[in-house]
């Protein structure tokens, strides 16, 4: 009797590890297949898995009308690796606020390549839509340059500089201002509360 | 088990080996490998003596040129340069470069018409330069008429950026007298600027506003002014700092409007440059080893551009201080000449003011993408309460270091 009953209880006690291990088996294949096309594609949203996507909250630096300062903006971006994660936030950036602040980019610019090198550096290659802007002015140059460094800076701990290209190039300036061709630290004294 | 005895051998005698060779052994391989050398200024009664001072031996040989001394140093291993902070009558910088050869330790002087004398010492090593100016310069000031020197000389540096050669001669004469101030037109050409909503362009307004100012100052009858365009022209933004080095200017002051995505951004700022530190060695570096053939033909050469040695160098970081107190001279004035909202001081990366060796602002009058300001900045009459506010504010600025 004894005997049958540990006998019993092993049965058991494998029966519920092999079911464990088939539901991890596939719960997290099924994450993977999920992750995967969306990061390539980005417009997989047919099916329901959609909710299982793992996001993380950022946050965006724009201008805002009252005062001359940045302010923040938070919004949710799918987990994926650094390089996408941040290409996914200047993306954001440059659709520009929900919220009634006030964008920085010009919007016909587009991400052409963002990569962070193992010292730190952010380099941030956006296409030739970015020089074309009217209100480059020492103020206008100064939004664009920080609100990119500011908001990869402060949601990424790896990125500790971040440089700016055009089509792949090295800029001098965007509009004959802001020195382009050293790096930028992140400057939170230009953001507001 | 034999085998497990060697390994354990084979551990104990490396772990001894870190003992047996003590770390300073090893620091001292590292430090023969870089030696450092320490500098010293001191202006004497009669000269003005260098130090030199360095651990290890070094080899070296000396070379002048019309504003500068430049020491070159066979240092195979490297060389570091320990830097304090100096001031001195005759020299004015002093750095270290890199060529493939040599390292070259540079001293600028306030003057070209100088004359040195060295001598070295060993155990530990030590060279002493001896500068002092030349007799004849010392006495041409004094015996200059006064008329000549108060005289400002009113020629244009050429947008293109040839120094002349009588421009430089003239500085000679002019420069322990007359302050030089090189105004600097935002923008010019194909490059407009920021633009209005009425159709306002940046570089027209600077334009105005510079060449107000100019007359203002000479006005004056005080200061020697150049400007770095005097049309619409295309001018390179290193080549207007590069104006100013090469006219020995005493003062940049580059001239902008500002612009916006915010329709309301208004007011006046006057900005001074803010440095990314970090970069700043790596960089330097960097420069000699893409330009090593051109540096030590240059330093020979007497026709080289004294300025690209300059420019490389961010020589703006050496005039911070008294960039910040200029800013804050022409913003205080400009808030009340002006009446517009005040945006005070502030610091940013300016390309323009990077390669300046002088105290250099650069003012953004007031917001061209704001259309109240925009038909301001379009009236002769702003432009010139602009221009008189920063010359009040130059003046006061000057005024400080004139005092004897």
């Amino acid at each position: 009797m004894n005997n049958r009953n540990k006998r019993l209880l092993l049965l058991v006690t494998l029966l519920v590890i092999l079911i464990a291990v088939i539901l991890v088996f596939f719960f997290g294949s099924r994450q993977e297949k999920i992750k995967h096309p969306s990061k390539a594609a980005g417009t997989v949203q047919t099916s329901k898995p959609v909710k299982e996507i793992q996001t993380k909250k950022i946050t965006l630096f724009f201008l805002s009308d009252k005062d001359s300062l940045l302010h923040p903006e938070e919004r949710k971006i799918p987990v994926s690796t650094l390089n996408d994660e941040a290409r996914t936030l200047v993306e954001e950036l440059i659709k520009g606020p929900r919220s009634n602040l006030i964008s920085t980019i010009p919007e016909n610019t587009r991400v052409r390549q963002v990569f962070v090198t193992a010292d730190g550096t952010a380099y941030v290659d956006l296409t030739r839509g970015l020089l074309e802007a009217n209100f480059y002015g020492s103020s206008g140059e100064m939004a664009v340059v920080y609100s990119i460094v500011d908001s990869l800076a402060f949601n990424f701990k790896r990125i500790r500089k971040v440089s700016l290209l055009v089509e792949g190039n090295e800029k001098e300036t965007l509009g004959g201002h802001i020195d382009l061709s050293r790096p930028f630290l992140p400057d939170y004294s230009l953001v507001g509360r | 088990m034999h085998r497990y005895r060697a390994l354990a051998a084979l551990i104990a005698g490396l772990f001894l080996m870190g003992v047996v060779f003590p770390s300073s052994v090893l620091a001292k391989a590292g430090r023969k490998s870089a030696p450092t050398i320490v500098l010293s200024v001191e202006d004497l009664k009669e000269v003005t003596r260098l130090r030199v001072s360095s651990e290890t031996e070094l080899v070296f040989s000396i070379k002048k040129s019309d504003g500068s001394l430049t020491v070159s140093f066979r240092a195979l291993s490297g060389l570091k340069l320990e830097r304090r902070p100096f001031y001195s009558q005759l020299i004015k910088s002093i750095d270290l470069a890199k060529s493939p050869e040599a390292y070259l330790l540079i001293v600028r002087m306030k003057t070209e018409n100088f004359s040195y004398s060295y001598l070295t010492r060993k155990n530990p090593f030590e060279l002493v330069v001896d500068f002092k100016i030349k007799e004849e310069e010392k006495v041409l000031p004094e015996a200059l008429p006064s008329s000549d020197q108060e005289k400002p000389s009113t020629q244009y540096a050429e947008p293109r950026g040839e120094v002349s050669k009588e421009t430089s001669n003239q500085n000679l004469t002019d420069k322990k007298s007359v302050k030089t101030i090189v105004i600097d037109p935002g923008h010019g050409g194909l490059e407009a600027g920021a633009r209005g909503n009425f159709g306002a362009l940046e570089k027209n307004i600077t334009l105005g506003v510079a060449q107000k100012l100019k007359e203002e100052i000479e006005r004056g009858l005080k200061y020697r002014v150049l400007l770095t365009r005097d049309s619409d022209v295309a001018v390179p933004l290193d080549r207007r700092a590069a104006i100013a080095n090469n006219n020995k200017a005493d003062v940049f002051i580059s001239i902008h409007a500002n612009g916006s995505r915010r329709a309301n951004a208004r007011g006046s700022e006057t900005y001074f440059l803010s440095l990314n530190a970090t970069d700043e060695e790596a960089r330097r570096l960097a420069y000699f080893e893409n330009n090593s053939g051109e540096l030590e033909n240059q330093v020979v050469d007497r026709e080289f551009d004294d300025l690209k040695l300059i420019l490389w160098d961010m020589a703006q970081s050496a005039y911070l201080k008294q960039s910040s107190q200029l800013a804050e001279f022409v913003q205080t004035e400009l808030n009340e000449l002006l009446n517009t909202k005040n945006r005070g001081i502030k610091q940013a990366p300016f390309k323009v003011l990077s390669g300046a060796a002088c105290p250099a602002v650069l003012v953004e009058v007031a917001f061209i993408t704001n259309s109240e300001e925009e038909r301001l900045l379009q009236s002769g009459d702003f432009q010139r309460r602009v221009a008189e506010g920063i010359y009040q504010g130059l003046t006061k600025f000057l005024q400080l270091y004139e005092k004897p």
